[in-house]
């Protein structure tokens, strides 16, 4: 066996990308940053894959091959044949039509629960990273609870409160899912209040809110991408969790998990009913966390493993 | 090297030493790999042993002590069972001998109240006391050959002369040929009999190590020499530092790869490298020109 | 263990205890602020024989008083009765449920530890080799495929395809009580975690292979297994370890979808069902049950640190 033993001299296994190559155009972080991202092969699939997601969903809101709903267009659990590529379902359902519904509803459960749990993450870290003091206190006392807690039965008690509704469902993974970014903003936000530019600012009367918005969240806001595109993926997994056992968006919507949690019923006997909508969930899980990777690496260079 | 030897490699850092002293044990880091030539211990040839037999030889014939006696001891395993475990896997000693020896070997590196100090982990220990170990670890299996590559670097001056001290009295009692890599010529020069001098990957003089320091016939010993300040020294002559960086080994220069660097060099050192050649009774150099035919007024002269 | 270890897993199971009593007051007091329980929703019942049923349950009294009782009785570990079925007592039942879905749990960070740590020193030792692609691409998939999507694959495996395969020999019966039973919900809420721990263990394992002791492991004339196993991957571990806590918890969450689909009779299963059936007495008593677990796995994980670091003291 060939001895894999310590070197000192190893080479990076890629140089860093020269700055200044395009010396007179300045080059944003942003732009620079992008310029990583689709250099790298997986970030790159990960973006094919995602906007052939976001089409199909946008596809679904004015054509389907059929209606989502329509029962009985041919054998129930018919496998995949030439007018229904993917079969049909318990209730006669053209599957293709159904998985291209379930794509909007991912994507306005990810996104929106994304945004909504991003956004209130990101108000209320800097409020606690800047202000510290009693909001401080508060918002670290719950992230700290929400470690013993599993997220996933909070959101079940809302659902069955609240209804199960799209905004509900929204609403129920934002509940917890808030807490993680408000984590990372807060810890953002404690050490770049410290930074010279801020005392600069401060310095000459820059109001706070002005400070938080100039040059703090700007400041961020990598990691904050990073953290708000794996929140999607995860979102989805979450709404097919509530799905399953029963407490998702109610049919005849087609989510996707709610098409899984149908189809385990005749498993043995239509594995297509089950498979269909499991494929199109990993596929787009997978694809956003391909491009949280290329993100993560792009933007922050050191981070890379 | 015969038995019992005691050879010093000295050269600047990046000329080789470390990278030669992983080859006696056929353990240069990848990329790199063994090319050419031969590596001989005992008539065999490490670099063509069977893996099985490397293994035996590696710690078992021959052992070696790391520059940084912070970084070498695995952190979360005690000290005692890292001795142990050097026996336990050769077959010299058996197991219950592997675990009544820890504590002699502890003594023997003079590491007080052995007892308990085997019971320790790294991290409990001083960087002498770690550099100790490291040695008892290394004499374990009574080995024919230890190799010291830098072992005082990394501890502060006391603690250097302590270590050196030891390992001569190690050479004196057990009779263990003890290879001696460092940069610095005076730890060479308190303890090995014979010294080689490297120079970008290449041996450019050897010879015994008071002819080779007083009498020095390449160049590169010559300005290394100048660049140390020297207790026994009586004339006090000017120190100089040898001006330029080592070559890259992947782009040597053409010629003598010292040339670059070399005040003597003449028309051909950078055309052709010399062969190793004897210039005295015993001691080897490689070069054009030889210290010996460079007159004491043009030394005067460059200095 | 030492005086100091006794001293801080003393004080964790002190803030366990306090963690698992907020959690349990903040879900207490949530849900009796809101309309509607299991008695008045779900049974149509003569007046007279609903007050004696709110009777029975303290629910005719105001909040705080239920909640001292609650709590008091909380203390002597009673968790009180279940709203649907008069006279189950909760702790007995929670603690059966509990050992179910312990030994799922456990089952599962084994598959996850063994798996994750194989792929990840695989990958690392034989870094940028089609073996690392490999094994490190399956560690992204593996992560992305949730643990349900695991189960369906696994109970086509076994159900469909094992069965045929060996020709009516072989038959998985999904469900619980028999050992056979246990390795595949194991491994479907397994495999997204191992994911996890593979592309840690990678990454830690490329760093431990070039330290300097692991050099002097070589030099020594250890085998490779040796070097490998005991000193890179013993000091790898210790990074690897930190995700542990996360980790828990978020098998703990994947079981309650793995439990209701494989029917297993744990927690979350009894979680799920309690919930629809607005058994709120139930529902408080399993996120009780979670805090302490959850606490226990975490304070487990932070005993183990000194043990893999010795530089780590309590």
């Amino acid at each position: 066996m060939a001895t894999v033993v310590p070197t000192a001299l190893e080479v990076p296994e890629e140089l860093p990308a020269v700055a200044g190559e395009e010396l007179p155009e300045q080059v944003t972080l942003w732009q620079d940053a992008w310029r990583r991202l689709t250099r790298n092969r997986m970030a790159v699939v990960g973006l094919v894959i995602i906007s052939v997601f976001i089409l199909t969903a946008l596809v679904s809101f004015v054509w389907t091959p059929y209606p989502t709903w329509r029962q009985a267009l041919g054998p129930t659990y018919q496998g995949p044949t030439l007018i229904h590529p993917f079969g049909l379902d318990d209730f006669g359902r053209d599957m293709l039509s159904r998985v291209m519904g379930g794509a909007a509803i991912a994507l306005g459960v990810g996104v929106g629960a994304s945004m909504l749990a991003s956004t209130i993450g990101i108000v209320l870290g800097l409020l606690a990273g800047f202000y510290r003091g009693k909001i401080d206190v508060v918002i670290s006392l719950l992230i700290n609870i929400s470690y013993g807690v599993p997220d996933l039965l909070i959101a079940l008690i809302l659902v069955v409160l609240i209804g199960r509704g799209i905004q509900n469902i929204i609403l129920a993974i934002s509940v917890t899912a808030w807490l993680g970014m408000a984590r990372l903003v807060r810890g953002q936000t404690l050490a770049l209040r410290e930074r010279e530019f801020v005392e600069a600012a401060r310095s000459i009367g820059t109001k706070n809110l002005k400070i938080l918005t100039r040059h703090i969240l700007p400041n961020a806001l990598g990691p904050i991408v990073v953290q708000a595109t794996y929140l999607v993926p995860a979102a989805i997994i979450f709404e097919a969790f509530l799905s399953l056992l029963g407490l998702g968006i109610p049919p005849p919507a087609p989510s996707w998990g709610s098409m899984a949690s149908e189809g385990y019923k005749a498993l043995q006997i239509a594995p297509h009913i089950v498979l269909v909508p499991c494929l199109a969930l990993s596929l787009t899980v997978l694809a956003f966390n391909w491009v949280g990777d290329g993100l993560r690496d792009a933007i922050d260079p050191r981070m890379r493993r | 090297m015969d038995a019992g030897e005691t050879l010093g490699i000295v050269g600047e850092s990046g000329s080789g030493k470390s990278i030669t002293a992983l080859s006696i044990l056929n353990l240069v880091p990848e990329p790199g790999k063994i090319t050419g030539g031969q590596i001989l211990f005992k008539n065999r040839d490490v670099v063509t042993m069977t893996s099985g037999d490397l293994l035996e030889y590696r710690g078992g014939d021959v052992a070696m002590i790391f520059q940084d006696p912070m970084t070498s001891l695995n952190p979360v395993l005690r000290i005692g069972f890292q001795i142990e475990e050097a026996m336990r896997a050769h077959s010299r000693f058996d197991k219950r001998q592997a675990r009544e020896r820890v504590i002699p070997l502890l003594e023997r590196v003079r590491i007080p109240s052995p007892k308990q100090r085997a019971r320790d982990f790294p991290h409990q220990f001083s960087g002498g006391m770690r550099q100790r170990a490291m040695i008892a670890m290394g004499l374990a299996n009574e080995p024919s050959l230890l190799i010291a590559d830098e072992p005082t670097t990394a501890l502060d001056v006391t603690v250097q002369a302590q270590i050196l001290e030891l390992l001569k009295e190690l050479n004196r009692e057990l009779g263990t040929a003890i290879i001696l890599i460092s940069h610095n010529v005076a730890v060479i020069s308190s303890l090995c009999t014979r010294v080689m001098v490297m120079y970008a990957g290449r041996v450019v003089e050897s010879g015994p190590t008071r002819q080779v320091f007083d009498h020095p016939e390449h160049p590169y010993t010559w300005s290394l020499l100048r660049s140390v300040p020297r207790v026994d020294e009586r004339r006090h002559e000017r120190l100089i530092s040898i001006k330029g960086m080592p070559p890259d080994l992947s782009r040597l220069p053409t010629g003598c790869t010292f040339h670059p660097r070399c005040q003597f060099k003449v028309e051909r050192c950078l055309r052709e490298e010399p062969p190793l050649v004897e210039v005295a009774a015993d001691q080897e150099a490689r070069c054009w020109v030889l210290m010996s035919n460079v007159s004491k007024e043009s030394l005067a002269a460059r200095t | 263990m030492s005086r100091g270890t006794l001293v801080y897993a003393t004080q964790r199971l002190l803030l366990i205890t306090f963690t698992a009593i907020v959690v349990s007051s903040i879900v207490f007091i949530g849900i009796h602020q809101l309309p509607g329980n299991a008695i008045a929703r779900e049974r149509r019942i003569n007046p007279a024989t609903e007050q004696a049923l709110l009777h029975h349950y303290n629910l005719d009294l105001p909040w705080p008083q239920q909640y001292a009782i609650w709590l008091g009785n909380l203390f002597h570990g009673n968790l009180g009765e279940s709203l649907v079925n008069e006279g189950t007592q909760i702790t007995p039942l929670l603690l059966r449920e509990a050992k179910t879905s312990v030994t799922l749990g456990l089952a599962a960070v084994a598959v996850t530890i063994f798996v994750g740590m194989s792929l990840g020193v695989l990958a690392a030792i034989r870094q940028n080799t089609w073996v690392d692609y490999v094994a490190s691409t399956a560690a992204v998939v593996g992560y992305s495929v949730p643990s349900f999507v695991w189960a369906f694959l696994l109970i086509i495996l076994t159900v469909t395809g094992f069965y045929a395969w060996s020709g009516g020999q072989i038959y998985e019966d999904i469900g619980w009580g028999k050992i056979e039973q246990i390795p595949v919900p194991a491994i479907a809420l397994g495999l997204p975690y191992a994911a996890i721990v593979a592309r840690l263990t990678r990454a830690s394992m490329l760093e431990t292979i070039r330290q300097d002791y692991v050099r002097t492991a070589w030099a020594k004339g250890l085998s490779a297994r040796v070097v490998i196993l005991r000193h890179a991957l013993r000091n790898a571990l210790i990074p690897v370890a930190t995700i542990l806590g996360p980790l828990v918890t978020g098998i703990i969450t994947g079981s309650v979808v793995i439990e209701f689909l494989f029917g297993i009779p744990g927690l979350g299963q009894e979680f799920v069902t309690s919930i629809l059936s607005r058994d709120y007495n139930i529902v408080i008593g399993v996120f009780t049950f979670y805090a302490i677990l959850i606490g226990l796995a975490n304070l487990t994980v932070d005993l183990l640190y000194p043990v893999l670091d010795p530089r780590i003291r309590y």
